[in-house]
This record gives structure tokens, sequence and C-alpha cells, in this order.
């Protein structure tokens, strides 16, 4: 192989590279878990301020108290029609609580996250987005996170 | 990148795709995909059982996979009339 490779060669045409793994471990059985839901799909209360369709990297806090009849998504990157119709569809804040009901997952989060993905500043989201995000998440003591993204 | 995020702050993530080649090159920890159109990942608008059923499907995942990087196929479809 030493006669046809060359250290350092690389592409002339951009290739995105896939980042190294992350993995947090279970640590509890589904039944006992604290779930969250993080969505990009855009959604947030009715009476929060929209998203900057152009990117936005900003997120909205979701309370579980709030009804899922009085969310809303602003997002500019993704046919929203579905979504309107039900807002399940990519929040699905009602199939979670039913859930809970039935033992399957141990309790639904007070708290949920919506943020606008598919574009908008990526290292903002890499260094600071996502982190914050993650350290709220971290504070109300969730276990798992089911996200709606891609 | 924000559920690398998440799971780096250790708390474990499972996203439900609807572009499973896109998650899987952006370096998803766990995700499933089930045959659904971008923006009803979670399934069809007022499907009350199949929304119930994939998040089922996802949050399942958990307990099952032990490595990073799959994308895990769910058996249900929602075709939107476009």
């Amino acid at each position: 192989m030493s006669d046809t490779s060359y250290k350092g060669l690389k592409s002339e045409i951009y290739v995105p590279v896939t980042p190294p793994p992350v993995w947090a471990e279970v640590k509890k059985p589904l039944s006992e878990m604290k779930v969250a839901i993080a969505t990009a799909a855009g959604v947030h209360h009715k009476s929060d301020t929209r998203f900057n369709l152009a990117g936005d990297f900003t997120f909205r806090e979701i309370y579980d108290s709030m009804p899922s009849g009085e969310l809303m998504v602003s997002h500019g990157g993704y046919d929203n029609s579905d979504v309107n119709k039900d807002i399940n569809c990519m929040f699905p804040i009602d199939p979670l609580k039913r859930l809970a009901e039935d033992g399957v997952i141990g309790s639904v989060s007070e708290i949920h996250i919506g943020f606008m993905g598919g574009g908008g500043n990526q290292e903002k989201f890499k260094n600071e987005t996502g982190p914050t995000i993650a350290h709220i998440l971290k504070d109300h003591n969730v276990d798992a996170v089911v996200l709606t993204a891609g | 990148m924000v559920q690398r995020a998440i799971e780096e702050a250790g708390i474990p993530t499972v996203i439900i795709a609807a572009l499973p080649p896109v998650v899987k090159q952006t370096g998803t920890p766990r995700a499933v995909a089930p045959l659904v159109p971008m923006g009803a990942n979670a399934g069809a608008p007022h499907d009350i059982e199949m929304q119930y059923n994939i998040v089922k499907s996802a949050l399942e995942q958990l307990e099952i996979l032990d490595s990073p990087g799959q994308v895990v196929p769910l058996n249900y479809e929602y075709v939107a009339k476009v």
C-alpha cells in the first residue's frame, strides 16, 4: 500500500466528516425514567417569541402544563402542514403523557425544548445552545430525551 | 448537534428521524427511522396509535441499543398527501 498512499493526502472535493461517537450510559429501566422532548422543528408556545426563519440558534422552553393545542411552529425549513394540523407530529407530548399513564416510562419532564434546526449558526448550536439545553435538562433531573429532527 | 450535546452531558437520547442518512452523518448516538416525511417524524397527524407506537418504540431502543451510531428502521408508514 505504501506505493499508492501519500500521507496527508486530501480529497479536493469537500466531504462532510462524521464526528467521533458520543454515548451516555442508560442507568435505569425505561419504566423509571423521567423523559423530556427536544425538537428541532421550531415548536413553541403561541405566546412566545417566534423563531427568525432566516436562521436562529435560540431555543424555547415548553412546559408540560401547556396544553398541546396552545403550541405552534415557526420554522422555514420544512413543510409545516402536518404539524399545523397536529403539533404531536413533531412534538409528541400527548403520546408521551399516555406512555407515563401506562407505566411504560416513569414520568414526563416538566420542561421540554423547542429550537429551529436544519441550518443557522452551527458553531453556536454546538458550543452554546446545545450545552445550555443539556444543562437545563440536567437541572430538571431528566433521565432520557427523545428528539425529533432530520 | 443538540442531541450530541445532551448525550455529552450524560443524558441518554434517541432521535426520531425522517432522514436517516442525515442523522447518521451528523453523528447521532441513537436513532429510529419510521417511514415518514420530514415534518411528521412522530407519525401522521391525529393518528394517536401510530404516534404512541413510534414514541414507544423509539424509547425502547434506550434499553436495546448498546453501541453508538445505529439508526433502527421502524415499521410504521405515513405517506403525506401533497
